[in-house]
């Protein structure tokens, strides 16, 4: 189990749970990722947005906030 | 239905699923911008003829979602439970099916006639998907179209399924998504307690999943619905359940896959950053490019609003000679000079100032819309989230050096009202081209080689209160209950719809053209008034004899009354600061309009400057003009935008107050160094 933040380029996982207060997790679940999504990390700079793909889409994640997603590492 | 007879569609999707396209598309110039009422969230309505029939359309705000976690959600989830609309048209983005398909899913289990649009099916096309609408239609039981908006000749697929939408008035089949909710043990739970209950068109399914996700105006909805035992059931069971909101949307996920597996056969493909969005998103290139995009976009936006300059400073011009025809056939003084000096400049302004609109709505428009707007977000956001903002507030930011109406105008890109709010008031606090054209002029004539020094302090001062603002105002526009990080979409590249977006800019310049020649109009006259004169000599206005009966409270910031009338005067236009001095030191003539906002001056102004003003007031009076109020037009620009009387005249007040602090501040470092 790791955080999504932890995950490095081109790593992929599968959402294992997302926590935070019902504001982020609402958000977070209407953009698309729930549990058992599978994600691939684009970018991850430091001080800067988190890029993943997720079905299908390009999405920006704030970087503090992704240590809330708990990711189950995946090969590809 | 309207009274009317006339048959209302409301348009639903999440952003980029291409609503406001097909808005501008079936609407053309028909459309009217408004607030919703009590709320701060623009409202759009247009209408349209097909066949016999006369349609309304209501774009209802993009949103994620249906739930209640901004003002935006919640007036569309009200308006869709309203009932006020015959049928909603909901858009979702092939290229991005199954996430944009959570809206479809989140509406699941209200009653209203609706059907699908499956948007972009050309993106999704080339990244060979094949959708079987067909078969989806047949799943669902409402009508779903596979849609692609290019041009409006081709929006027959649409028509038809608005069509069978209303003559069989085809609701959502929710079974199948029902039957996962129940899988929810909590679900059927709450289910089981709320029973019949029905909310207007809002089905007890959709009243039990909503309450499951914790949704507070729901579940107090459904609370006061049930009788006390009942309440303290829903409790309990609220209370043992954790995270209903994901497990709700585990289930609509699972809804949205079963729905699409059949229907959509796709060929994988690996997606990733391209050249562009490698280069944009760069750690170290990413910020210069950005700055790079929107000056040129700056610079292009020029290109449509000069013929519009042209004009408006013809017509301008045209008020002078006007006047003296007037005056000529013996019309009263009072009379032409309102006529001419007034309403004829006002004129002139707001068509210069429309022509400025127009390109930036345009070319910042299109930047929105080919989704590059999207990566500025990405880019500016850690610097800009430091003042409650989005990254993309960094483009109005940089069109303020040249022109805050522009920066105003490009604040259009700025989905949230608090933050476009915000971001107007800061861009405010930025020197524009009209204070660069004067205040190094100023700064070099009173302090030489000291130049530079003046203009960095200016810079420095322009960051503390832009800082200051944020820190002021930022409570009251941006609640920091509902700052959060970035959750945001990068949107694959689409090419621009260059018919719906000229008439959406063509709709919005005509807007602004009416709300804008008001504020001006009203501003202008009552300066005017202030400054007129029947003698004609500069000294007998109103303006010019409080500016001295109050020279002793003035000199505390630093101003002399002559200084402190160019002050004032500078709010209509800061080139015309000078033109006011030159004026008033140079005797000849009175003060108009026309004086205020241009730099016609005396030709030994330089020399009746050094003459009459000492270097601490000069310092004053450099930061005076610089941080006032941009000008008129900025003004009505601030008020066409945020479509707010109150925080326009709050801005308005707060930069003549703030300027005169300044002025004060820098008078009093003055005098301990000269």
């Amino acid at each position: 189990m790791k955080k999504l933040s932890e995950l490095k380029k081109d790593e992929e996982g599968i959402i294992s749970s997302v926590n935070g207060d019902a504001r982020y997790v609402g958000r977070i679940t209407s953009i698309g990722i729930t549990p058992g999504c599978r994600v691939r990390v684009i970018k991850n700079d430091k001080n800067r947005p988190l890029i993943v793909y997720a079905r299908d889409t390009m999405i920006a994640l704030n970087h503090k906030e992704s240590s809330n997603i708990e990711v189950e590492e995946a090969r590809r | 239905m309207t009274e009317k007879n006339e048959i209302v569609i409301a348009l639903l999707g999440q952003p980029n699923s291409g609503k406001s396209t097909l808005f501008n598309g079936l609407t053309g110039l028909r459309q009217h911008v408004g607030n919703w009422p009590g709320k701060t969230v623009e409202k759009k309505e247009g209408s349209f003829t097909h066949g016999d029939k006369k349609y309304i359309v209501a774009d209802l705000p993009g949103t994620y979602s249906l739930s209640a976690n901004s003002d935006e959600e919640i007036i569309t989830r009200d308006y869709i439970a309203s009932g006020k609309s015959d049928v909603v048209c909901i858009l979702a983005d092939s290229s991005q099916l199954e996430r944009s398909l959570y809206m479809l899913s989140d509406f699941a289990g209200i009653e209203v006639p609706c059907f699908l649009l499956l948007n972009m099916s050309d993106v999704a096309k080339d990244q060979g998907k094949d959708i079987n609408a067909k078969e989806m239609s047949d799943k669902l039981g409402i009508p779903v179209v596979l849609f692609s908006a290019p041009d409006v000749k081709k929006y027959d697929a649409f028509y038809e399924a608005l069509e069978t939408a209303v003559a069989n008035k085809t609701v959502l089949n929710t079974s199948s998504l029902e039957q996962k909710y129940k899988d929810i043990p909590e679900y059927s739970e709450i289910r089981n307690i709320i029973g019949d209950y029905k909310d207007g068109n809002r089905t007890g399914m959709w009243l039990a999943i909503k309450t499951l996700e914790g949704d507070l105006p729901v579940t107090a909805k459904v609370k006061a619905e049930l009788g006390n035992e009942k309440t303290a059931e829903l409790s309990s069971v609220l209370d043992r359940c954790e995270k209903g909101i994901v497990k709700a949307g585990e289930c609509k996920f699972a809804w949205i896959d079963e729905l699409t597996a059949g229907s959509v056969k796709k060929e994988k493909k690996a997606a990733g950053l391209g050249k562009f969005d490698r280069l944009i998103t760069h750690r170290i290139w990413g910020k210069p490019v950005v700055v790079l995009t929107i000056l040129l976009g700056l610079l292009v936006s020029f290109i449509p609003a000069l013929p519009f300059m042209g004009i408006g400073s013809a017509i301008g011009s045209a008020a002078s000679p006007l006047n003296e025809a007037l005056l000529g056939i013996g019309c009263p003084s009072f009379i032409a000079a309102l006529l001419c000096d007034v309403l004829l400049r006002c004129f002139s302004f707001v068509i210069q100032m429309l022509g400025f609109v127009f390109g930036v709505t345009l070319v910042f428009g299109l930047l929105e819309e080919v989704g590059i707007m999207a990566r500025i977000s990405y880019v500016f956001d850690n610097t800009m989230a430091k003042f409650g903002l989005q990254g993309k507030s960094v483009m109005p930011f940089l069109i303020s050096f040249g022109c805050t109406m522009g920066g105003a105008a490009g604040t259009r890109v700025i989905d949230n009202w608090g933050q476009k709010v915000l971001t107007i008031a800061l861009s405010w606090a930025i020197p524009c081209g009209a204070a660069w054209a004067v205040i190094p002029m100023l700064s070099t004539l009173f302090f030489g080689a000291w130049m530079p020094v003046i203009i960095a302090v200016i810079l420095i001062v322009m960051i503390l209160h832009m800082w200051l603002t944020a820190m002021l105002f930022g409570k009251a526009l941006v609640k920091p209950s509902e700052r959060c990080g970035m959750i945001m979409e990068l949107p694959p590249y689409h090419k621009p719809k260059w018919g719906s977006l000229f008439r959406f800019v063509l709709g919005r310049t005509k807007d602004t053209f009416f709300r804008s020649f008001k504020v001006v109009a009203i501003v202008a006259t009552v300066f005017w008034l202030l400054s007129f004169t029947s003698s004609g000599v500069a000294g007998d206005s109103i303006l010019f004899k409080v500016g001295q009966a109050i020279e002793p409270v003035t000199m505390f910031f630093g101003m002399k009354w002559q200084t402190f009338v160019a002050f004032i005067a500078s709010s209509l236009g800061k080139e015309g600061a000078l033109g006011v001095l030159s004026t008033i030191f140079s005797g000849t003539g009175s003060i108009t309009v026309g004086s205020m906002v241009s730099a016609e001056k005396a030709d030994n102004l330089n020399e009746l400057l050094l003459a009459n003003i000492t270097k601490p007031e000069a310092l004053a009076f450099i930061f005076a003009i610089t941080f006032n109020m941009p000008c008129i037009v900025a003004l009505a620009a601030t008020y066409q935008e945020t479509h707010s009387a109150k925080w326009t005249a709050i801005i308005g007040l707060y930069y003549t107050f703030t300027a005169m602090v300044l002025a004060c501040i820098a008078y009093h470092i003055g005098l301990l160094i000269w």
